[in-house]
């Protein structure tokens, strides 16, 4: 590609082939990769086995039975297969890509990466999407697994629309790992230490696992007035507390698959009795009015990760690469 | 002419004895008082000449009597019974040959006179015996051959006209009267226009009966309930009431005035009692309010019960007149309401009119607009271009 001091020439985009598949190669090969397949299948598999022996043993028609396996609390394990991901997602997410362009730096091999024919845009792109892809791959593998073994022990089909439904699950999954994926990459491109920007995402993914909601909490009680005197007030103190939760992208994923494989979820936020009056309790919403309820959940995971992506690149386009 | 003393001295005692329960005296002095007047045996009966008719048993009552004498057994016999009679004597539903009352009691005897067909007529004493260890005393009676007042039977109702709809019911309070000088028991039917169902009750009791007992020159009230099918036209249905007994019948013939009655019903054209509504928009349902009884309505008027904050109004309100048989359309225009959330939801819409309504709940799906979603599109396209923008200002080479 001939260079030239002024603009651009040609596309940003050029090489992006290579480095996508290349890296895709290296993490799939990778031990690592392995090993965070088997961390997210077990921690995926456990929950799944022990909701579909509950399950086969319930008797009762439901007409939307397939997709109970993901949401329905087992009893001899307290947790909930998709609160399990909620959970791995963000671990597998930063485990991919917490090194994936300071380690670069460390071997010294950007500056020979860079002296291809390609654009910084390129590299940066075609990582964060290989990371992406390996993502799905391994989120795409646990969701057949579930599924197959819901075919086998349940013995019925899915129907369509709860096909529908799961798939729309695996996506905004895909998505919520895609974040954190790419604040995994903004601290890689931020530190040069793989361990300091391990630690960080590590950290502020805790952050907003354990601390956060106790800290929207607090926030939350400072605005509470010395006396509630209207509804109005408290509906509004409610959707304050839900609006701070919601900046936490663990809220924002379990929304949304609340809503996508419980079709009775009619509303994400709290519900007045005079909204209630009339209502048939316990009917599902058609997928489409679903969706519609999501779509601001679904749309913050992807702004998200496209801004924190954004950011990365602007401080990695910044940065000096040394021979 | 001892028969003659012991009868006038049988009226003594009773008129003695009643003074004696006017002055309401105790009963025990009366009887000492009895006993010092009158001691004897009498043979009584109420009836000392009846009527009996050939070829048919009669019972003829009376009563062995005992005042103030010590009991002893008393043989009873029969004479002057005439040829090819047959009169038997029986106590307690028994033949019985002797009776022994007590002190101041009496036995109950019956004579079961078999009179053969073939008897003429003509009036024959028989003489009944009663023979003790120291007295016999006897009684004639007369038995006439002729003819007994048949059977006879009457019913009379009170009100034999009764008027109300299809879904009332008629209660006829009929009372039957036994004019014979038999028991009875009178088997009761009733004819009615088909598919009227027909009910016989006895007085206030609530069961059903087919035939009851009615004694000699009694009378007993029955309630018959007719219940007419609720599809009846309006008009007047007769219904005959029959009582019938041996050879006796008494019929009375009971009117019920139905007056008709409209019917409503709420429903669709295609009978789908669902639809779909956005927030906060109006939408269309097309009711169809029928009347499928058999009398016009009038001023049927449509109401709705919808959710909170929401809107319904109809197209037309109110229906001057429906006749029987026709339907017309409504249109409800239903608004959710802006704040309603996605979901399905009941709406119960009214018609009522003078003396019927009918309901039908309907059910809403609620779908919320797709603007939102147009916003959260764009959100991510600003996030792009925000992309976009970094990678034109700060693409290196």
């Amino acid at each position: 590609m001939p260079r030239s001091l002024g603009g651009r020439e040609g596309s940003p985009f050029t090489g992006i082939g290579p480095v996508y598949m290349k890296e895709l190669a290296d993490h799939l090969s990778s031990v690592r990769m392995l090993v965070l397949t088997l961390f997210i299948i077990v921690f995926g598999a456990f929950p799944v086995a022990s909701s579909l022996q509950q399950l086969r043993t319930t008797i009762g028609s439901d007409a939307y039975l397939f997709l109970r396996i993901f949401t329905i609390e087992p009893e001899q394990v307290p947790i909930p297969f998709v609160q399990a991901l909620n959970f791995v997602i963000p671990l597998m997410a930063i485990g991919l890509g917490f090194d994936l362009v300071n380690s670069e730096f460390n071997r010294r091999t950007l500056s020979r990466v860079l002296s291809q024919p390609l654009y910084r845009d390129a590299l940066l792109l075609g990582k964060f999407l290989a990371g992406l892809t390996t993502l799905a791959v391994a989120l795409a593998a646990l969701w057949l697994i579930v599924f197959g073994a819901g075919l086998l022990l349940l013995g019925l089909p899915p129907r369509g629309v709860e096909v529908a439904r799961a798939l729309g699950f695996l996506v905004v999954a895909v998505a919520y790992g895609g974040v954190w994926l790419a604040v995994a990459m903004f601290f890689s491109v931020v530190f040069r230490s793989t361990a300091t920007s391990a630690l960080s995402a590590l950290g502020l993914w805790l952050f907003f696992f354990i601390l956060w909601p106790l800290i929207a909490q607090a926030i939350t009680r400072a605005f509470v007035p010395p006396e509630i005197t209207s509804l109005d007030q408290y509906i509004g103190l409610q959707e304050l507390a839900l609006a701070l939760q919601r900046l936490s992208p663990g809220t924002l994923f379990s929304e949304a698959v609340l809503a996508l494989l419980n079709p009775e979820t009619r509303t994400l936020g709290p519900m007045l009795p005079s909204q209630m009056r009339g209502a048939i309790m316990g009917a599902p919403l058609p997928l489409g009015q679903s969706l519609l309820l999501i779509w601001p959940q679904v749309t913050g995971l992807i702004a998200g990760m496209i801004v924190v992506f954004s950011a990365s690149y602007v401080i990695f386009q910044r940065e000096e690469v040394r021979a | 002419m001892r028969r003659l003393i012991a009868l006038l001295a049988l009226i003594a005692t009773s008129a003695f004895a009643a003074t004696q329960v006017v002055a309401a005296t105790p009963p025990a002095p009366a009887a000492t008082a009895a006993t010092s007047t009158a001691k004897g045996l009498w043979l009584l009966t109420d009836y000392p000449s009846q009527t009996v008719r050939a070829g048919e048993v009669t019972n003829v009552h009376f009563k062995l009597q005992n005042m103030g004498l010590a009991p002893e057994p008393l043989a009873l016999s029969l004479g002057d019974v005439p040829a090819g009679w047959k009169i038997d004597l029986m106590g307690s539903g028994q033949p019985v040959a002797a009776a022994m009352p007590t002190m101041n009691e009496s036995v109950s005897l019956q004579l079961r006179v078999d009179v053969p067909k073939d008897a003429k007529p003509g009036s024959h004493v028989i003489t009944i015996r009663a023979k003790g260890q120291n007295q016999a005393i006897e009684l004639p009676v007369t038995l006439t051959i002729g003819e007994i007042a048949p059977a006879k039977l009457t019913i009379k109702s009170s009100l034999p006209a009764l008027r109300g709809t299809p879904k009332s019911s008629f209660d006829y309070t009929l009372s039957v009267t036994n004019d014979s000088g038999k028991d009875l028991t009178v088997a009761l039917a009733a004819q009615a226009p088909s598919n009227f169902q027909t009910t016989f009750t006895e007085g206030y009791g609530s069961n059903e009966i087919s035939s009851l007992p009615i004694a000699a020159g009694a009378s007993k009230d029955v309630k018959i309930k007719v219940t007419p099918p609720r599809d009846v036209k309006a008009g007047d249905y007769p219904v005959l009431v029959k009582a019938s007994a041996e050879s006796a019948t008494a019929e009375q013939r009971v009117t019920l005035q139905i007056s008709g009655q409209g019917k409503l019903a709420l429903s669709t054209k295609d009978g789908r009692l669902s639809g779909d509504a956005t927030v906060g928009k109006t939408s269309n349902y097309t009711l169809v309010v029928s009347n499928d009884g058999t009398a016009p309505l009038e001023d049927v008027e449509m109401s709705g019960t919808v959710p909170t904050n929401w809107k319904v109004e109809f197209n037309p309100k109110s229906i001057a007149s429906l006749a029987a048989g026709d339907k017309k359309e409504v249109e409800a225009v239903v608004t959710p309401s802006d704040k309603a959330i996605a979901g399905d939801y009941v709406a119960s819409f009214r018609a009522g009119g003078r003396g019927d309504s009918a309901n039908a709940d309907f059910r809403i799906t609620v779908t919320t607009s797709t603007l939102w979603g147009i916003v959260g599109i764009g959100i991510i396209a600003v996030a792009l271009l925000v992309l976009l923008g970094a990678v034109a200002r700060f693409g290196r080479r």
